[in-house]
C-alpha cells in the first residue's frame, strides 16, 4: 500500500491539491455565511466572538499546505510530471553551450575578450610604474620594458580585426554554421525524435536518486538531448580556436626569447638577496601576464559579434521551442530552476531546500516504521513505539549502589572450592544494579518518547518547584528579595551557554538534558506565578482577612485561584520554550531524540529529514498547547469574565 | 501616500533587476572559502595578494566553520572555490546532488584520533573490549569516518557500542569526566585536551600501515569551472607555488599564524602533521587511474550511505577531476 502510494506520488499529490483547493474555497464560503449570520448578535471585542470557527482553521491550514505545495514545486510534479525531465534536457543544452556563452557577452555584461584586454592592460600599466630600477641594469631594464610593450602590442594585434588569420575566421565560420544548424533543427516542428525505451524505464521524478531522470522521456526532450551533444562538440572546437596570426606568432617567439634571456642575466646588485628576489618576482609577474596573453584567447569584437548573434539566435530559438513548457516553468517552478551538473539534474532554489509535502510524509513514514532491522527508525531507534521495560531497571534508578554498602555484613566471598557464595547483600546489590529479574512492563520507546520524556520531566519539576517559589515571592518580602537576584541573573542567559558546564556536572545521560530544560521552565514558572500572586486584588484579600481567614486560607483560597490564569499561561509558554530548547539540549550528547535527528540531518543537509523534525516538534507543541487550552477552560472557566 | 507607493514600487523594481544582474555578473572577483585555525602555506599568497596579482581579479576570502556551510554558500552562489573543504562534507554534498566538483587535494593529514580513556587500559591489541562501551563521535565528519575505519580494522562490532553524537570540544570534556569511554576528536585544541586523559586507539604508524588517512579537497562550483577554467588553473598554480616555497621558517610561520588566528607554537605544531602534495604527485596518486581521491570518496560515501538514497554506479568518480592541475 505504502509503496503503491510512493510510486504514484504525483497522482496522489494531484488529488490532495485539488481537495485542498476545494476545502479552501468551501471554508471561505461557509465562513462568510457564518459571519453574516452572527454579526448582528455580537459586539466587537466580545471574547465570545473568538469561540469556534473551525472553518477558518481549515482555511488557514489549506492555505499553508497549498503555499507549501506550490513553492516546493510539489504542484509542478503533481500536474506536470514530465516537466522536470524536459527542463533537464533544456538545461543540458545550456550546459553544453556555457563555455561559449561565458566567453561572449551573453551571461555577463562584457565579453571575455574585453575583460581580458582591459584587465591585462591595466596590470601592465601598473607593472610598468613599479619597475625596480636598482634590480635591473639599464640594458635589462630596456628589455623588460620592451617585453611589456610587446605584450601590450600583442593584445592590440589580437583585438584588431585585420590581423585575424584566415584559418581562424574559417574555423569560427564553421562553428557559426553549426549553431545555425542547431537553430534550424529547433525551428522545425518536432519530428524524428523519440525517447529511448531505456529512458522510459527510468523511475519518474522524485521517486529515487537521482531525483530527476536524466534520459529524455519525451520527443521534445529527446530533441534537446541530441542537440546538446552537438552543441557540446561545437563548444569543444570553439575552445581550441586560438587567435594567433603570423604577426602575433612572431611577436610571441621574440618575446619568449627575451624573457628567457632576462631570466638568465643577472642583476647589477647580485649581492643583495632582497633585490635578487625583487627582480625574480617582477620577472615572474611580467611572464605571467605574457603567458595569459599568448594563449590567443582575445578576439576582436567585430569578429565575435557574428558568433554572439548565432548563439543568441540559437538560445532564443531553444526558448521558443519549449512551447507550453515555458509557461509551466514560469508558473509552476517559482524561485529557481532545474540545473544540469556533471552527473545529474537537480532542483535548485526552493525545490531543493523546501521538500515536497508528499516526500516529507514519505520520509516520516520511513522513520515511523518500527522495523528497525529493515531500515525503519533512525540510527537504530524507532520514532515512537513500545518495548518491554524490566521493572528492575526502574528499581535500580531509585536505589543508589552506595546505599547497599551501608548494610551490615560483608559481600560474599569465594569459598575453598573456588565457588562464589552469594549472600543477601550481593542480592541487594544486584537489585540496586538492575540485575534481578522482577518482571517487565510495557513502556513507550523511540526518539519522540525520549524527547517527550525529557520535556515532561523538566516541566514537572519546573512547575513543582517554580510555582510555590513564585507565589511566595509574590507575597513575602524575604522570598522576593532573597531569590530575585539569583533568578534574574540566570534567566537571560541562553541555555546553550550552560551546555559545557552541564556536560561536566551531569555527564551524558538524560539528567543533564533534563536539567537544561528545567532551568528554562523554572524561570518562566517562577515569574508567571509571582506575577499572578502579586496581582491578586487587595480588596479580595482584605475581605477574606476580615472574615477571619488564616494566612494559609488566604493563600489557598484567594491568592492561588487568582494566580492560576498566569500560572497556566506560564505553563503554555514554558512548554513551547522547552521544545525550542530541546535541539540545544540534545546537542550536548546526542543519542536519541527529535533534536538529535535534527542535529545529524543538519550535518548532511538532509532537508527532508530536517523538515520532518521541524514538523514533529511543531505538531507536538501544538498538541500540548491544545491540551493546555482545554485544561485552562476546565480549571479556570471564569477567566476573562471577571 | 502616493509617494510611498511609488518608492515601494521603485524599490521592488530595483530589487528585481539587481537579483537578475547578480547572476549575470562577470567574474571580476573570485570568492574563496577557507577555514580559520587551519594553517596552510597558501595563506602567505593570500596575505601577499599573490592570488589577486596572478589571477588578475580580486580574490575575496571568507572564512567558514564547517564544510557543510561551504557547500551551502556555493549553492547560494556566494562562493566559487572552497579551499580545504573536508572530504566528508564534499561527498555528502554530492550525494545530495550539489553541482560542485573536486579539482585538487588541499592538504593530507593524519586521520583524526579516537582517544580511549587511560583508565580502561584498552589499546589496539585488545580493542574488542570496546564492545558495549560508550563512544563520543561527531557524526558525519572525517572523525566519524576515521572511527568506522579503525573499528573495521580492529574488528570491533560498532553495533554493540553506544555512540553519542558530540562536538569535539564536548567529547573531550565527556572523556575527561569519564562519561564516555572513547572520544573521537578533530581540531588541535580539543585533541590536546583529550590527549591528557586518553590515548589514541591507533598510533600514527598503525594508521599508516592500515592505510587510514584524511585529506581536504579544493572544490569548485561546476558553473565557475566551466566559465573560468583559466582562473581556476591559476588559482591552483599559485597554491602549489606557495606550497613549494614553504620552508617553515619563523617569518613564514608567523605570517600564516597571524592569518589563521592561532599562536606560533600551535601553528607550527599543526603544520608539522600536514603534507601538501605537488601537482605532479596529485595527478599521479590521487587523480590518475585508480586514484586515491575516487577510492576514498567512494568508501566514505558507502560509510555514510543513506538507505536507498545512493546508487553506487561510480557516480562520484565523475565529479573528481585532475584536469585543472596542469
Amino acid at each position: 500500500m505504502l509503496e503503491w502510494l510512493s510510486d504514484n506520488r504525483a497522482v496522489v499529490a494531484a488529488i490532495i491539491i485539488l481537495l485542498l483547493v476545494g476545502s479552501f474555497f468551501a471554508s471561505i464560503i461557509y465562513g462568510i455565511k457564518q459571519t453574516r449570520l452572527r454579526e448582528k448578535d455580537q459586539v466587537f471585542g466580545d471574547p465570545e466572538r473568538t469561540v469556534g470557527g473551525w472553518f477558518w482553521a481549515v482555511c488557514g491550514v489549506s492555505t499553508l499546505l497549498l503555499v507549501w505545495f506550490y513553492f516546493s514545486w510539489g504542484s509542478a510534479r503533481a500536474f506536470f510530471p514530465q516537466a522536470a525531465n524536459e527542463l533537464c534536457q533544456v538545461a543540458k543544452l545550456h550546459e553544453a553551450v556555457s563555455p561559449v556563452t561565458s566567453s561572449l557577452a551573453i551571461d555577463s555584461r562584457y565579453s571575455k575578450s574585453k575583460t581580458l584586454l582591459v584587465r591585462n592592460s591595466r596590470q601592465l600599466a601598473e607593472l610598468r610604474d613599479r619597475l625596480p630600477v636598482n634590480a635591473f641594469s639599464p640594458a635589462d631594464a630596456a628589455l623588460v620594458t620592451g617585453v611589456m610593450q610587446n605584450t601590450q602590442q600583442l593584445i592590440s594585434i589580437m583585438a584588431t580585426p585585420d590581423f585575424v588569420g584566415a584559418a581562424t575566421i574559417a574555423e569560427l565560420e564553421k562553428i557559426k554554421a553549426g549553431y545555425a544548424a542547431i537553430t534550424n533543427e529547433l525551428a522545425k516542428p518536432r519530428q524524428g525524435w523519440s525517447p529511448d525505451p531505456a529512458a522510459l524505464a527510468q523511475p519518474s521524478w522524485g521517486i529515487s536518486e537521482p531525483e530527476i531522470p536524466l534520459l529524455p522521456i519525451s520527443a521534445r526532450g529527446a530533441m534537446y538531448d541530441a542537440l546538446a551533444v552537438e552543441a557540446a562538440s561545437l563548444s569543444e572546437d570553439f575552445l581550441k580556436i586560438r587567435n594567433l596570426s603570423p604577426a602575433a606568432k612572431d611577436l610571441i617567439s621574440e618575446t619568449k626569447a627575451t624573457i628567457a634571456a632576462l631570466k638568465k642575466s643577472q642583476s647589477p646588485n647580485e649581492s643583495d638577496p632582497a633585490i635578487v628576489k625583487d627582480r625574480a618576482d617582477y620577472l615572474k609577474s611580467v611572464d605571467r601576464i605574457f603567458k595569459r596573453i599568448d594563449d590567443g584567447t582575445i578576439f576582436p569584437a567585430v569578429v565575435m559579434a557574428d558568433m554572439q548573434l548565432a548563439v543568441e539566435a540559437m538560445l532564443d530559438r531553444a526558448e521558443k521551442a519549449k512551447g507550453g513548457l515555458r509557461y509551466v516553468e514560469a508558473l509552476f517552478f517559482p524561485g529557481g530552476d532545474i540545473v544540469k551538473s556533471r552527473t545529474q539534474c537537480t532542483e535548485q532554489g526552493p525545490g531543493r531546500w523546501l521538500p515536497k509535502p508528499t516526500d516529507v510524509v514519505a520520509t516520516f513514514f520511513g522513520l515511523a516504521n518500527p522495523d528497525v532491522e529493515n531500515g525503519g527508525g533512525y540510527k537504530g531507534t524507532t520514532l515512537l513505539w513500545w518495548k518491554w521495560l524490566p521493572i528492575s531497571d526502574v528499581v535500580s534508578i531509585l536505589i543508589p549502589d552506595s546505599l547497599i554498602d551501608l548494610l551490615p555484613g560483608d559481600y560474599g566471598q569465594l569459598n575453598d572450592k573456588g565457588e562464589f557464595e552469594a549472600n543477601y547483600k550481593d542480592w541487594m546489590l544486584g537489585l540496586a544494579q538492575g540485575d534481578v529479574y522482577l518482571g517487565v512492563v510495557p513502556m513507550l520507546d523511540g526518539h519522540i518518547w525520549d524527547s517527550l520524556f525529557r520535556v515532561l520531566v523538566a516541566m514537572f519539576f519546573g512547575v513543582l518547584l517554580g510555582v510555590p517559589l513564585g507565589i511566595y515571592m509574590g507575597v513575602s518580602r524575604f522570598y522576593k528579595s532573597f531569590f530575585d537576584p539569583m533568578i534574574e541573573l540566570y534567566r537571560p542567559v541562553p541555555p546553550l551557554a550552560w551546555a559545557p558546564l552541564i556536560l561536566t556536572i551531569f555527564g551524558i545521560q538524560d539528567d543533564g538534558k533534563i536539567f537544561l530544560l528545567f532551568m528554562v521552565a523554572f524561570a518562566i514558572m517562577v515569574i508567571s506565578a509571582r506575577t499572578g500572586a502579586s496581582g491578586a486584588q487587595l480588596s479580595k484579600i482584605r475581605a477574606s482577612h476580615s472574615l477571619g481567614a488564616s494566612d494559609r486560607q488566604i493563600l489557598r483560597y484567594v491568592i492561588l485561584p487568582n494566580a492560576l490564569p498566569e500560572i497556566m499561561t506560564g505553563i503554555r509558554i514554558s512548554i513551547g520554550v522547552c521544545w525550542g530548547t530541546l535541539v540545544a539540549a540534545e546537542m550536548l550528547a546526542g543519542t536519541t531524540g527529535v533534536g538529535f535527528i535534527e542535529n545529524v540531518a543538519r550535518t548532511v543537509s538532509d532537508y527532508e529529514l530536517i523538515w520532518v523534525t521541524i514538523l514533529i516538534m511543531g505538531s507536538l507543541g501544538l498538541a500540548f498547547d491544545l491540551m493546555m487550552r482545554w485544561v485552562i477552560s476546565q480549571l479556570i472557566p471564569w477567566r476573562g469574565k471577571g | 501616500m502616493r509617494n510611498l507607493k511609488k518608492n515601494v514600487i521603485s524599490a521592488c523594481v530595483a530589487a528585481v533587476t539587481m537579483g537578475g544582474t547578480a547572476v549575470a555578473q562577470a567574474a571580476d572577483s573570485v570568492n574563496v572559502a577557507f577555514f580559520l585555525e587551519w594553517a596552510t602555506p597558501n595563506q602567505i599568497a593570500k596575505v601577499d595578494k599573490t592570488y589577486d596579482e596572478a589571477m588578475g581579479v580580486d580574490v575575496k576570502w571568507t572564512n567558514f566553520s564547517t564544510g557543510v556551510q561551504m557547500t551551502e554558500a556555493m549553492l547560494a552562489g556566494d562562493i566559487d572555490i572552497a579551499y580545504s573543504q573536508g572530504l566528508a562534507p564534499f561527498v555528502t554534498a554530492i550525494q545530495q546532488g550539489a553541482p560542485i566538483k573536486m579539482v585538487s587535494v588541499a592538504v593530507i593529514y593524519e586521520a583524526n584520533d579516537c582517544f580511549v580513556n587511560n583508565g580502561l587500559g584498552i589499546n589496539s591489541s585488545n580493542a574488542s573490549e570496546l564492545e558495549g562501551k560508550t563512544v563520543a563521535v561527531p557524526l558525519n565528519t572525517m572523525a566519524d569516518f576515521a572511527f568506522r575505519k579503525y573499528m573495521q580494522v580492529l574488528n570491533v562490532d560498532t553495533s554493540t557500542m553506544k555512540i553519542v553524537d558530540q562536538a569535539p570540544a564536548d567529547g573531550a570534556v565527556s572523556l575527561a569526566e569519564g562519561s564516555v569511554d572513547m572520544a573521537c576528536i578533530f581540531g588541535g585544541d580539543s585533541a590536546k585536551k583529550a590527549g591528557e586523559v586518553g590515548t589514541p586507539i591507533m598510533s600514527s604508524q598503525q594508521k599508516r600501515d592500515a592505510g587510514i588517512g584524511s585529506f581536504d579537497v579544493v572544490s569548485v562550483t561546476e558553473k565557475f569551472a566551466t566559465a573560468n577554467p583559466g582562473l581556476l588553473r591559476t588559482f591552483l598554480e599559485v597554491t602549489h607555488e606557495a606550497n613549494a616555497n614553504w620552508k617553515g621558517n619563523a617569518e613564514q610561520v608567523n605570517k600564516v599564524a597571524a592569518d589563521a588566528g592561532m599562536d606560533y607554537a600551535t601553528t607550527k605544531n599543526q603544520m608539522s602533521g600536514f603534507i601538501f602534495p605537488t601537482a605532479a604527485e596529485q595527478k599521479e596518486q590521487f587523480f590518475g587511474p585508480d586514484g586515491v581521491a575516487v577510492a576514498a570518496a567512494e568508501s566514505l560515501g558507502l560509510v555514510f550511505k543513506r538507505p536507498g538514497a545512493w546508487n553506487v554506479d561510480q557516480k562520484i568518480a565523475k565529479v573528481i577531476t585532475g584536469e585543472y592541475l596542469d
